[in-house]
């Protein structure tokens, strides 16, 4: 019986015993990812479910016959971390890498990589700056923030929303979903009869909740966190006001119904990105077929499930070209359209961004659980 | 109309909390001259005390709603004030003679170690009082939808206030714990136990501090570990402003200053709500350095 220590040892050796060169017949890719720190939780999913998907690759016969080695280094949710972490994959002759999870993160790799010319898939950093600088190796497969404010006019402008309130909270989120979403609605030539934000973590919104219904909107759109969202909810209930209301992706907790109340949080709806238990499609269900056999639970963050398919997408890449950073990414962007992954189809345009969104509209039943809308 | 009606009660109801709080900071400031920093903590403990007693003693089951929250009401009230007197001992009283400074910084650190302690034995997240203790009646009054427990918190802060000031100016201990504030030593002298008479600030203002904590999770039903230090600020702002040291200032201070951030909110801009409730204290600091009813006034006892 080999002892973990003893296992580890024997990597070591290993390594040293082939220093700087991918072994024949291996493809090494590098997965990136909050191990410690306060995303941990996400971190270790991400390596499950990459590991996971790597063990099914090498089971049916590689990457043209040779076969995936993963090389996992931890970020620990940590620009400085990350930056070493990078060097460090650079280092172990990695094809590409993929992750990580936090944009400040992601951002202290980003050029590393690149200098390296190492191709990056991100999977978690939804800043808008990260595609901005044109850098030719980097790809994430999330949304980007200015994403949601797209979809958030397009559900409101389709449900026939004339008069739209939009509240948020002052934290650079919110207030950049509102303002984008705020534009697109003015230029689809709705009303913006109200535009202002509350202080977060307060307990009383009463009078706010006074203030927007002198307005008359016919809905509210709040872009903050749950905390405030139930606690508009439940005051706007108590003061006998029906209006429609909905939220952006960080109301997605279930302690927003707790908060709140079932009664009150009926009918109130948001957008987001699948949690993974809604995940359709094909692929994504075998995925979590696959999951919950090996691991015996469910996949918690969808972000990290972003990251089985950031693994896919490069698969798919380095089957059909050589494996340098130019032709995998020149591939990435002209060729791959269409890709059936587990998130969903898809394809990445030129400055590297999924291209499609991702959300979904959800909706708090009367049993006040969120079900995913058409 | 009936805009102005409804702020007012939302006025009134934050402003209710505010006062039972800075009810305790000036109590203890009149008769200390000390700062309580770590009274907001144990507002926060108030608070969760109230929702473990009920959810965990099956209190619902047994009892019928109402009997069981003013049950769980009483009980937090003589575990804070139990919990304020012990405060008193092993933080204050051994500094009593050490200087003033000395004091504070046992208060900050006090502060610091409840609400540590309130996060490791709850936990960091959100705490959630149940639907059931929670009344969700609405009254109409001049066609305006009016929560119940808006008017309940009034009402029960209104009574807590006016006992308060019926035993400090009505009752013989009442009228010591005011000797012992305007002077320590002649109280002394005149037979009153002054010690005694801090541990009794120290149990009254926590207790009425709990009770607070209880009726902002009864009303907005969320409660967190960090939620005394906003609260405390607030109150320790409203009894600045009604004078420090003076309780029916402290009373005045919490109702204006819930009344100023409600109608502030309301008819100005919200997101400068607090801007504006603080330009008003400096305001009217500037006008009475001693606040609305100023720090003490000279009285015959």
């Amino acid at each position: 019986m080999m002892t973990n220590k003893f296992k580890v040892l024997l990597c070591i050796v290993t390594l040293c015993m082939m220093p700087g060169f991918a072994g024949a017949g291996t493809v090494r890719i590098g997965l990136m990812c909050p191990l410690t720190g306060s995303w941990a939780s996400e971190g270790q999913d991400m390596r499950r479910i990459v590991s996971l998907l790597a063990a099914e690759v090498n089971k049916s016969g590689g990457i043209n016959g040779s076969a995936v080695d993963l090389v996992v280094e931890d970020d620990g949710g940590d620009p400085r971390t990350a930056a070493l972490a990078a060097q460090k994959l650079a280092a172990a002759g990695v094809v590409a890498v993929i992750g990580t999870y936090g944009s400040a993160v992601t951002e202290a790799s980003q050029d590393i990589l690149n200098e390296a010319e190492i191709l990056q898939i991100a999977t978690g950093s939804t800043s808008v700056r990260l595609t901005e600088k044109n850098l030719p190796y980097f790809f994430r497969t999330c949304p980007r923030d200015d994403a949601q404010g797209r979809v958030a006019a397009r559900y409101i402008t389709e449900a026939g929303y004339r008069n739209i309130a939009v509240l948020h909270d002052n934290s650079s989120y919110a207030r950049g979903l509102a303002e984008e979403t705020g534009r697109l609605l003015n230029k689809a030539g709705r009303n913006i009869v109200f535009f202002d934000a509350l202080t977060p973590k307060e307990r009383d919104y009463s009078a706010i909740l006074a203030r927007l219904r002198a307005t008359s909107p016919d809905l509210v759109f709040f872009t903050g966190y749950y905390p405030e969202a139930a606690l508009l909810l439940r005051q706007k209930r108590e003061m006998g006001w029906n209006v429609p209301m909905m939220g952006g992706d960080a109301v997605n907790n279930p302690d927003l119904v707790k908060i709140a109340g079932t009664a009150a949080a009926t009918g109130f709806r948001f957008i987001s990105p699948p949690v993974p238990a809604d995940l359709a499609g094909e692929r994504g269900k075998a995925f979590l077929a696959a999951y919950r056999a090996e691991y015996r639970k469910e996949p918690q963050s969808v972000w990290a499930v972003l990251a089985g398919d950031a693994f896919n997408v490069l698969v798919e890449a380095l089957r059909r070209v050589r494996p340098s950073a130019a032709s995998t990414a020149a591939y990435l962007k002209n060729e791959l359209g269409g890709f059936p992954g587990i998130t969903g189809v898809f394809s990445f345009d030129v400055k590297g961004d999924r291209a499609g969104d991702l959300y979904l509209l959800y909706e708090v039943n009367a049993e006040g659980v969120f079900k995913a809308g058409p | 109309m009936d805009q102005l009606f409804l702020q007012l009660v939302n006025g009134l109801a934050v402003g209710g909390i505010y006062a039972l709080v800075a009810l305790g900071y000036t109590m203890v400031y009149g008769v200390l001259k000390l700062i309580n920093f770590a009274h907001g903590d144990l507002f926060t403990i108030g608070a969760y005390l109230g929702l473990t007693l009920f959810v965990g003693m099956g209190l619902a089951g047994t009892l019928p709603v109402f009997p069981a929250v003013l049950l769980t009401a009483v009980m937090v009230m003589g575990l804070t004030a139990l919990l304020g007197g012990v405060l008193e001992r092993a933080a204050y009283r051994p500094l009593r003679k050490a200087g003033r400074l000395s004091a504070v910084v046992s208060a900050l650190g006090a502060s610091i170690f409840f609400q540590n302690a309130v996060m490791l034995v709850w936990g960091a997240n959100y705490e959630v009082y149940p639907e059931i203790m929670r009344p969700s009646t609405v009254i109409f009054l001049f066609d305006t939808g009016v929560p119940l427990i808006r008017m309940l918190i009034i009402g029960v802060s209104l009574l807590l206030m006016l006992a308060l000031y019926g035993f400090t100016h009505h009752t013989r201990t009442g009228t010591a714990v005011r000797a012992a504030a305007i002077d320590q030593g002649a109280a002394a002298l005149m037979g009153i136990n002054v010690n005694r008479i801090i541990t009794l600030v120290f149990l009254i203002g926590p207790g009425l501090g709990g009770v607070a904590g209880i009726m902002v999770g009864l009303s907005y039903g969320q409660i967190d570990f960090s939620m005394g230090f906003s609260y405390g600020l607030k109150a320790f702002t409203a009894a600045v402003l009604g004078g420090i040291g003076n309780i029916p200032g402290a009373m005045l201070g919490g109702m204006l200053l819930g009344l100023i951030e409600t109608l502030g909110s309301a008819y100005l801009t919200i997101a400068w709500k607090d801007a504006i409730s603080f330009l008003v204290l400096i305001l009217i600091l500037i006008i009475r350095p001693t606040g609305i009813l100023g720090e003490r006034t000279a009285e015959k006892l």
